[in-house]
């Protein structure tokens, strides 16, 4: 059965949060910013230097190359002091939260020395490279083909919905290194590479996102070659180590805040005058679920710091989680009588626009909800009658 | 099985005790009388209904947590035993003020007034006619008091809530003298029962949704359609992972909110907890029948016994309509940068 064991932050934790506040508050004082919507936020490499400086990057990253070793529960605590504030996370985001991880635990000793002291610092940024325009939930199906070529690997393909890669560094691209025909199961014969994104025969285009901003792109890979020291982990085990890799995406304080800022702004407007019953309502629902989610999430983090693997745990607070912040965007549009205009700059309405355009994809980004619903319900299985 | 920092021991006992006594058959004869005799016994022996009450007052000691965990087994197995009732409620306010805790079933009855020296009103009161004792808090004057009526002196007619469940209607016409009233502990007031009753039916709901997300997991795994268990079927997982995820928030609102009133700062937990609540009783029971199909309507199934006590309990207490806009005041007062320290805690 599904077990969220409960958990509260110990004071050496809290000690942390106060931290991350004082600094946050210090660097990044309201009205200083355009805060964002959760981890979908703009680069600011000059913040993410900051926050390497600080220490709240590659927290959990071995010390030899630079990280920090903290457990999962310190780097949950920035998080959602980082996330709550809408702060410019969108630099070091993908290498913090999951390239740093997977190359601390698969890379080579000579990948952990080039890359992880530069994620840790916040000076790399790297991009996910699984989706590919034919191969979205079912990642097994990728086609982007990578041969054999003297003394590295040639790619060719394309990745697609891939943040920020016509101005990030690197990317960690999901490729099929053995042909499915060859292989009695098409998840085996993958393997990850870490692609520069700046090698010739790589084109990243931007695709216009639904709210006109052009982050998101697609990536041709012609003829791509990539050094044998550039081959993450081992040739074949791509699918195990994607799968690790995703774990990362998972049941964090990303899948429930995104629309944080904009219930904190709703609250702002009405700070200093009598709240009307309606305002009142919205903000209750969303202060309980953001409550309970802490908690759940919280205790996510607790479960890996013991060793633990709550990949079923995760997923199924990704699930509501995702599903919760659209509900927020949904409960503030009801209660705001001006109809929103593109041409109102202010904090509230730039967050309520870019929030109602840009919600759907809450619940298909790193991993849509109906793959998560699967990966869930294999946690829910018979109790031979317990109660 | 719940954790609530509760003693195993107690937790593993009662689970065990209803396991043998409170089949779901025990449950359904119970409807009709809304009394298991041989529970009830079993219960008090073991002193279930006065865990967290002090020894010194006549409790059986041990903490919030340890009573929570009893809760939650009351709510799992859907027991009808006034235990809520009995020590958390009125022995908790009986033994703030000093007065004797009965040895049999005790209740609490909200709204009552005094009218000089007799206590007055009209109450829908939880087991009342099984109740040796009614509980009451009263303002006088400036001041919370705690009167203890003898069930014998007030008029009860018979009632009962969704779930069968005894809710009387109790008219109180009671003159002094025929019962006692001493001041109520410091702190005691309406707000603070108020709070503690509506943890007591989160965590008792907390074990319904669990007992519910289990048996909805095992009717699927069983019922077969189409040549396979229909817990195979994609649509049907989703009604799993629905109410497994309703059971989950309730579970852990119910923890949280129970610790922190252990520790005297129930903050905004238990108004946030009974939110959850109800949104999860209407999500997790729609998906849970909806997995049983017909099956889970019939009377001969015992899904309705856990869906009915749901639906039940959350009129009790304050609706969520109350708890939400008290939660969004508490929002308004923190102000847009003092909001996540109420999510925090």
């Amino acid at each position: 059965m599904i077990e969220f064991e409960y958990s509260e932050l110990t004071p050496s934790e809290r000690a942390l949060q106060a931290e991350v506040r004082e600094f946050l508050d210090r660097v990044l004082p309201p009205g200083s910013y355009h805060p964002a919507l959760g981890f979908q936020a703009e680069k600011d490499p000059e913040f993410s230097r900051k926050l390497g400086a600080q220490g709240y990057l590659g927290m959990s990253l071995p010390k030899q190359y630079g990280g920090h070793e903290r457990s999962a529960v310190d780097r949950f605590v920035v998080t959602e002091e980082l996330l709550r504030r809408g702060a410019p996370v969108g630099h070091h985001w993908v290498a913090d939260r999951q390239s740093g991880p997977v190359i601390a635990k698969f890379g080579t000793e000579a990948q952990k020395q080039r890359f992880i002291p530069g994620i840790a610092a916040g000076e790399l940024s790297f991009c996910i490279g699984m989706s590919e325009p034919d191969s979205g939930s079912d990642l097994a199906s990728v086609a982007t083909k990578a041969t054999r070529d003297g003394d590295g690997w040639v790619l060719e393909g394309r990745k697609i919905w891939t943040t920020f890669a016509h101005l990030n560094d690197w990317a960690i691209v999901l490729c099929r290194s053995t042909p499915v025909a060859e292989l009695t199961d098409k998840r085996q014969g993958m393997s990850q590479f870490i692609v520069d994104l700046t090698s010739p025969g790589l084109t990243a285009t931007p695709i216009p996102f639904i709210d006109g901003t052009s982050d998101f792109c697609e990536v041709e890979l012609d003829h791509v070659f990539v050094p044998d020291e550039l081959v993450l982990g081992s040739i074949g085990q791509g699918w195990a180590q994607n799968t690790s890799e995703l774990a990362y995406e998972r049941g964090g304080p990303d899948r429930w805040l995104s629309s944080y800022t904009l219930l904190a702004e709703l609250l702002r407007l009405h700070e200093q005058q009598p709240l009307p019953d309606r305002i009142a309502d919205v903000l209750g629902e969303a202060l309980a679920n953001y409550w309970v989610l802490h908690s759940l999430s919280l205790s996510v983090a607790r479960s890996i710091d013991s060793g633990g693997a709550p990949a079923v745990e995760s997923s199924l607070v990704k699930e509501m989680g995702t599903r919760f912040e659209q509900d927020v965007v949904t409960a503030v549009n009801a209660v705001v009588d001006e109809a929103p205009n593109m041409a109102d700059t202010s904090t509230f309405s730039r967050l309520l626009i870019s929030a109602t355009l840009t919600n759907p994809s809450f619940t298909i980004r790193g991993g849509t909800n109906e793959v998560l619903r699967s990966v869930a319900a294999k946690g829910l299985q018979p109790s031979g009658g317990k109660r | 099985m719940s954790a609530f920092a509760a003693d195993e021991l107690v937790a593993e006992t009662v689970d065990r005790l209803l396991l043998d006594l409170c089949s779901p058959d025990v449950v359904e004869h119970a409807e009709a009388e809304g009394w298991v005799p041989d529970l009830w016994h079993a219960f008090s022996e073991s002193g279930f209904p006065w865990v967290s009450l002090p020894d010194t007052a006549g409790g059986s000691g041990g903490t919030l947590g340890d009573a929570a965990a009893i809760l939650h087994a009351i709510g799992r197995y859907a027991a009808p035993v006034p235990v809520a009732e009995t020590g958390m409620l009125a022995g908790w306010l009986l033994a703030g003020a000093g007065l004797a805790i009965p040895g049999g079933p005790a209740t609490v009855a909200v709204g009552l007034s005094l009218e000089g020296a007799r206590l007055v009103g009209d109450a829908t009161v939880a087991w009342a006619a099984r109740s040796e004792r009614i509980v009451a808090l009263v303002q006088d004057g400036a001041t919370w008091k705690v009167a203890s009526v003898p069930a014998s002196a007030v008029s009860i007619t018979r009632g009962a809530n969704l779930a069968g469940e005894p809710r009387d209607l109790v008219r109180f016409e009671v003159a002094s003298g025929a019962f006692d009233l001493a001041a109520a502990a410091d702190g005691v007031d309406a707000d603070a029962l108020l709070q503690r009753g509506a943890l007591s039916r989160v965590v008792m709901s907390a074990g319904a949704l669990r007992a519910m997300t289990q048996i909805t997991v095992d009717y699927t795994n069983e019922r077969k359609q189409f040549g396979k268990t229909i817990a195979g079927f994609q649509a049907v997982q989703q009604f799993l992972v629905n109410t497994a995820q309703c059971s989950v928030r309730v579970n852990m609102a119910a923890e949280r909110a129970t610790r922190a009133l252990a520790a005297g700062e129930p903050g905004i937990t238990i108004a946030a907890a009974k939110v959850l609540t109800d949104a999860a009783v209407a999500e997790g029971t729609r998906a849970a029948h909806q997995a049983h199909g017909a099956m889970g309507v019939t009377r001969e199934y015992p899904l309705h016994q856990l869906s009915r006590r749901l639906w039940a309990w959350r009129h009790e207490y304050g609706t969520a309509s109350m708890w939400r806009r008290r939660l969004g005041t508490a929002a308004h007062r923190a102000g847009a940068e003092g909001l996540f320290q109420l999510v925090t805690g």
